[in-house]
């Protein structure tokens, strides 16, 4: 086993959870560490969208404990665990169509003034100052992105891969304590994806921790450390790449997988 | 301009602002935050029925109409009331449909909602007088203003296009807001906005008991012209009409709405009217109904934002100045 690691952020024990008899997480533990990129592999099927549900809050688990900074979220609804600082993004790209990107990102800032019924009806002159501030905000993720030209798009109309860097600049406006990236390399074209891998490089070495889910292996190799690979519910192994590479339970999951 | 004339225009004038008010409720829900609420009218219909029978005085033995908790009180209290009970009712029906199903069950429940509460309305005799519905509403203040009634009605008028001018103003305060844009984020994908910390049962909720009370006002201020209501005056397909009047005008869109309202319930419905009659009697009237259908259908085919559709927020470019606000 890997050394016991003393900074770990976030840690999930024995997490179970059922969909009518299929256990789609059966007993999975694993922990992430701070400022590092936990890679989550592993077979299809082999639970780790559903894991990286439950961390987030959107899917119950049926038994075990989950705690983010030392600190029990088990079973919190998903803006309670957004409020504790893990946002994630999701497989599918989840834009808000029909609102501008820098309308995308302005509704990610976390506590605003004009988001209550009566802060709205007190209007401008109540959170008017704090607007404008978020909207500095929001440009400043916009141009260290590459996306300001995109602006005033509709969300909507963005490229596939656009729309990931979206979910990500979005997420960052959360002002996250860790991220959960569901494929977030999914459908993006090489150019991009190796643009979007930088940016999260740079993120980690910020001091941003994240799990990332992650089919191409070659990807999970340059950026996780450590990596943490699933199959059929559970986590069969933890450790860097080259380490769990090797393993033959990790060699048998994916060629049986 | 006849005395005929003038009650003719005056009545529309007083519908069309009557039923902005109802469009700009239902907007919030349907066209800004995404509810599919099939049962509109049913909360129009019970700000409706609540400003009545506390305009109507209590019931007495030998009364030719009966209902619950008549009473008499002055203007504007009954108004106020109306959207009070709607809200609560709203908060209700949100709490057991809008928390845990998906939005296509939800409005299922709400089609069944309208339906149920017709079979309530008109069955439970003592409620509100069954069938038959309610007559005789007083109009408020019509003894004390002690104006002709054309006068009257054109008072009136003004009286409702001061509503719908608080109404606006009240609603645009939230479209125009972060709350707005938190909402028709929740619209677009609530599992996002929950993602990122959005509570999206509790602006559901909150927004459906808005709309609600919004509904129970635009009732209220109806029952009061009209001076009756009746099961008849609000079947379900009163709720699509409203629909047909977002979806045409633009939906999330306040002035797209307003001008949905114009050409649809006002417009089209009573230009209709004005048709000859053809085959048989009640003909015209049936065929509306398929032609709100039709318009619907059209709009959502060939022009799915709508004739005024909806406006995201612009930002202007110097950081230093106040962002423009999202319509």
């Amino acid at each position: 086993m890997m050394p016991a690691q003393t900074d770990a952020i976030l840690t999930v024990k024995d997490v179970h959870r059922d969909f009518g008899g299929v256990k789609a997480v059966d007993g999975a533990t694993f922990s992430a560490q701070r400022a590092h990129i936990t890679g989550l592999i592993g077979p299809n099927g082999a639970g780790k969208s559903t894991l990286m549900g439950i961390v987030a809050g959107a899917i119950k688990p049926v038994a075990g404990k989950i705690t983010f900074e030392g600190q029990d979220v088990t079973g919190l609804p998903p803006h309670r665990i957004a409020h504790r600082g893990i946002i994630r993004t999701f497989q599918l790209s989840a834009e808000f169509s029909k609102l501008t990107v820098l309308e995308n990102l302005l509704v990610a800032a976390p506590g605003q003034k004009g988001e209550s019924l009566w802060g709205a009806e007190l209007g401008k002159p109540y959170w008017g100052k704090a607007e404008a501030a978020l909207v500095r905000t929001a440009r400043g993720v916009l141009n260290r992105f590459a996306m300001t030209p995109k602006e005033n798009d509709l969300a909507g109309n963005l490229s596939g891969g656009q729309k990931r860097l979206l979910e990500i600049m979005r997420a960052l406006m959360a002002k996250p304590k860790m991220l959960l990236l569901d494929e977030p390399f999914a459908g993006v074209n090489p150019t991009l994806a190796r643009e979007i891998e930088q940016y999260l490089v740079d993120l980690r070495k910020e001091g941003l921790s994240m799990i990332m889910v992650e089919h191409e292996l070659s990807v999970v190799e340059r950026v996780c450390d450590p990596v943490v690979v699933m199959a059929q519910g559970k986590v069969i192994s933890e450790g860097s790449m080259q380490d769990v590479g090797s393993r033959q339970e990790v060699l048998d999951a994916y060629l049986v997988g | 301009m006849s005395d005929s004339m003038q009650f003719y225009i005056s009545t529309l004038v007083i519908y069309l602002f009557i039923d902005i008010i109802g469009v700009l409720g239902l907007n919030l829900q349907f066209g800004v935050a995404g509810i599919i609420n099939f049962a509109y009218i049913v909360f129009v219909a019970v700000g409706a029925y609540t400003a009545a029978v506390l305009s109507l005085g209590p019931d007495y033995p030998g009364n030719f109409q009966h209902y619950v908790f008549g009473a008499s009180w002055p203007f504007p209290l009954p108004i106020l009331a109306a959207g009070a009970v709607s809200g609560a009712l709203s908060l209700v029906v949100g709490v057991i449909s809008l928390r845990r199903l998906r939005s296509d069950y939800q409005a299922m429940v709400m089609l069944v909602l309208s339906l149920i509460a017709t079979l309530i309305a008109t069955n439970a005799t003592g409620l509100v007088n069954g069938p038959a519905g309610l007559a005789t509403i007083p109009q408020p203040l019509y003894d004390w203003l002690n104006l002709d009634s054309l006068t009257y009605q054109w008072v009136y008028a003004g009286w409702c296009a001061f509503l719908t001018l608080i109404i606006f103003v009240f609603v645009r305060g939230i479209t125009n807001s972060p709350l707005g844009r938190a909402l028709r984020a929740m619209r677009d994908n609530d599992r996002a906005a929950a993602a990122l910390g959005k509570n999206v049962t509790a602006m559901r909720l909150m927004i459906f008991v808005v709309g609600g009370a919004i509904a129970g006002i635009s009732g209220a201020v109806f029952v009061e012209f009209i001076q009756a209501w009746s099961p008849g005056s609000w079947l379900y397909p009163e709720t699509f009409v409203f629909l047909a009047a977002i979806l045409v005008g633009g939906a999330a869109n306040n002035w797209g709405v307003m001008l949905g309202t114009l050409l649809v319930p006002v417009g089209f419905l009573e230009a209709t009217r004005f048709l000859p009659q053809i085959f048989y009697n009640g003909f015209i009237e049936a065929m509306q109904w398929v032609c709100v259908g039709l318009l619907i259908l059209a709009f959502l085919w060939f022009r799915p934002s709508g004739l005024i559709p909806e406006r995201p927020g612009r930002f202007r470019a110097h950081p230093e100045t106040p962002p423009v606000p999202a319509e």
